[in-house]
């Protein structure tokens, strides 16, 4: 076996690295592993997922031990959100977009607030025991808490 | 015509209104108290056509005219543009002021203001409002007129056409509850409703009580709801004014017939399961009136599939009479030949207003196509047939009408939402 090249070594490195940042980097959406979070200063510690759906739909408006809770969106067409609501709560975006229409034209409600991605729902979330969210997994950090694993 | 144009012209400038407004809408992140406001809107467009011609299909009982005499295609039937502005001052209080535009019975398009109520949030589950606010009526009677929302082009007709009276003034309560896993929500409503019939007529209904309650149970929804009033409509005026002045037997018909401070209810119950892929719904109801309007019963049952951005689905629905739809009227034995003629005529006029109580079966199939995800292209054909000498929810009838006979409809709506 020759010695590696410099060029060959530094070819053999970025492939290794490539094959590691796909490993690692977030899956496609299909794959993508989601998780519900709440401050990591919030007591609650687990949600079931007709909970978590009840905060998302409107229908609740507080968690298992009585606190408020306030649900926080990713952006509309965010692909993990779409997925987020079609596993937790059954609705397509369609669907959902009827929901809410209907909950804005009785005046019962108004759909959560939007923040533009994992990042920024996390830091919402960690400023406020009030409020959930769901992120995908490669973005948490010990700022917030996951609830909830969303198969 | 005048009335028409200027409506159009009032609907184009909501709708501008609306877009220009638009940019700022949903903006505000809730939860932290601050002012906000919210614009939203909703609104179908829709053709009509209709094989019977000699009278009008319609989908509500307050239009002026619809799809057959009036015109063979109608845009009236279910084209309308709403507007509503939500204002949350502070985690307790909000307004809402709701504007619908559609054809009313003037053929006038002037906006109505639906709801304008203030809303007072005491827990984060009991909510008071003061205003106008939706009554609570029906499975889907508080959002019939954002078409988006539900499957179909519109409500079966039978159940929702014929008492379309959504909304009134006065209080309710919206609490929210949970019984183990059954999330509910219980309305209660007092108040009157006041609703423009032809100018300058009015309907009115007094110490209007309503009670509605839903109960969501995952993909199961079950809602039942009463209500109750005092109703006072002049309507055929003449025919009891000349009745009355006939005698105690004219009289009679006058207080058995006439919507005179009469007892007014609607019960009905109703319920939907929607797993997502497919959805099964149905609802019962009954009205009681204690007048030329009668007593009825209805019921519809409706399935779809949803198969990507389509959901094909078929209706069944059927409304019948369990009141007095004819009337033998006065006696008209021993009566001299001229005043006989007179009370002939006012015993077919009584006669002429029960046979408007509805009685018909549909049948429908219609297909939904949701282009965007605020926007939804529907496809629907009806198969009408009136029964019992009924002339269904056919209005305008013209004398070539005949009783019984199977209309055909075809509708196409966009729906929107904003």
């Amino acid at each position: 076996m020759g010695q590696l090249t410099p060029l060959r070594r530094r070819a053999t490195l970025t492939l290794v690295m490539l094959l590691a940042g796909l490993a690692a980097a977030p899956a496609p959406a299909a794959a993508s592993e989601l998780v519900v979070i709440v401050s990591a200063r919030s007591p609650v510690t687990a949600l079931r997922p007709d909970q978590v759906a009840a905060i998302f739909l409107g229908q609740s408006v507080r968690f298992p031990d009585g606190a408020e809770a306030i649900p926080l969106d990713q952006r509309l067409g965010a692909p993990l959100r779409d997925e987020f609501y079609l596993r937790v709560t059954s609705k397509t975006p369609p669907l959902l977009k009827a929901w809410w229409s209907k909950m804005v034209f009785t005046g019962r409600g108004q759909p959560p607030a939007e923040v533009a991605d994992s990042a920024a729902v996390r830091r919402r979330v960690a400023d406020n025991p009030g409020l959930v969210g769901y992120i995908d997994r490669s973005a948490l950090d010990a700022s917030v808490r996951p609830v909830l694993v969303v198969q | 015509m005048q009335h028409s144009f200027r409506g159009h012209h009032l609907t184009a400038s909501l709708l501008a209104l609306a877009l220009g407004a638009g940019f700022d809408a949903h903006a505000e992140v809730a939860g932290d108290g601050a002012p906000s406001v919210a614009v939203s809107g909703f609104g179908t467009v829709g053709v009509v056509h209709s094989s019977e011609e000699h009278a009008d299909y319609i989908a509500s009982a307050l239009k002026s005219n619809g799809a057959g005499a009036t015109r063979r295609w109608s845009g009236d039937v279910d084209t309308r543009l709403g507007l509503q502005l939500d204002a949350a001052l502070d985690k307790r209080w909000s307004a809402v002021l709701q504007l619908v535009s559609e054809m009313d019975l003037d053929n006038s398009y002037r906006p109505r203001v639906e709801w304008a109520n203030i809303k007072y949030q005491v827990t984060p589950e009991l909510a008071l409002r003061l205003g106008r606010v939706a009554l609570p009526m029906f499975l889907t009677a508080e959002y019939r007129k954002v078409g988006y929302i539900y499957p179909w082009v519109r409500p079966p007709v039978e159940s929702y056409g014929t008492l379309p009276f959504t909304s009134g003034d006065g209080i309710d309560a919206n609490l929210r509850w949970n019984l183990g896993p059954v999330r509910n929500t219980s309305q209660i409503f007092f108040g009157h409703a006041d609703q423009k019939l032809v100018d300058p007529m009015r309907g009115y209904a007094r110490r209007v009580f309503g009670l509605a309650n839903t109960s969501d149970w995952g993909a199961l929804s079950v809602r039942a709801s009463l209500l109750g009033g005092e109703a006072t409509a002049a309507i055929a005026d003449q025919l009891f004014d000349a009745l009355d002045a006939s005698g105690p037997a004219g009289a009679a018909l006058t207080r058995a017939y006439a919507i005179d401070h009469k007892q007014i209810s609607v019960a009905s119950i109703g319920a939907n399961y929607d797993p997502g892929t497919w959805f099964l719904m149905a609802e019962a109801s009954r009205t009681r009136t204690h007048s030329l309007l009668g007593a009825t019963r209805s019921i519809y049952a409706s399935a779809g599939w949803r198969h990507g951005t389509l959901t094909p689905y078929l209706t069944w629905s059927h409304v019948r009479a369990v009141g007095a739809t004819s009337s033998p009227g006065l006696p008209l034995a021993g009566l001299p030949p001229q005043v006989a003629g007179q009370v002939a005529a006012l015993n077919a006029g009584l006669n002429q207003l029960l046979g408007t109580v509805p009685q018909q079966t549909s049948v429908s199939a219609g297909l939904r196509w949701d282009l965007r995800a605020n926007t939804a292209l529907k496809l629907q054909y009806d198969r009408a047939s009136p029964h019992a000498g009924s002339h269904g929810t056919l209005t305008n009838l013209t004398p070539g009408f005949q009783p019984g006979r199977t209309i055909h409809v075809a509708s196409v709506a966009i729906d929107f939402v904003y």
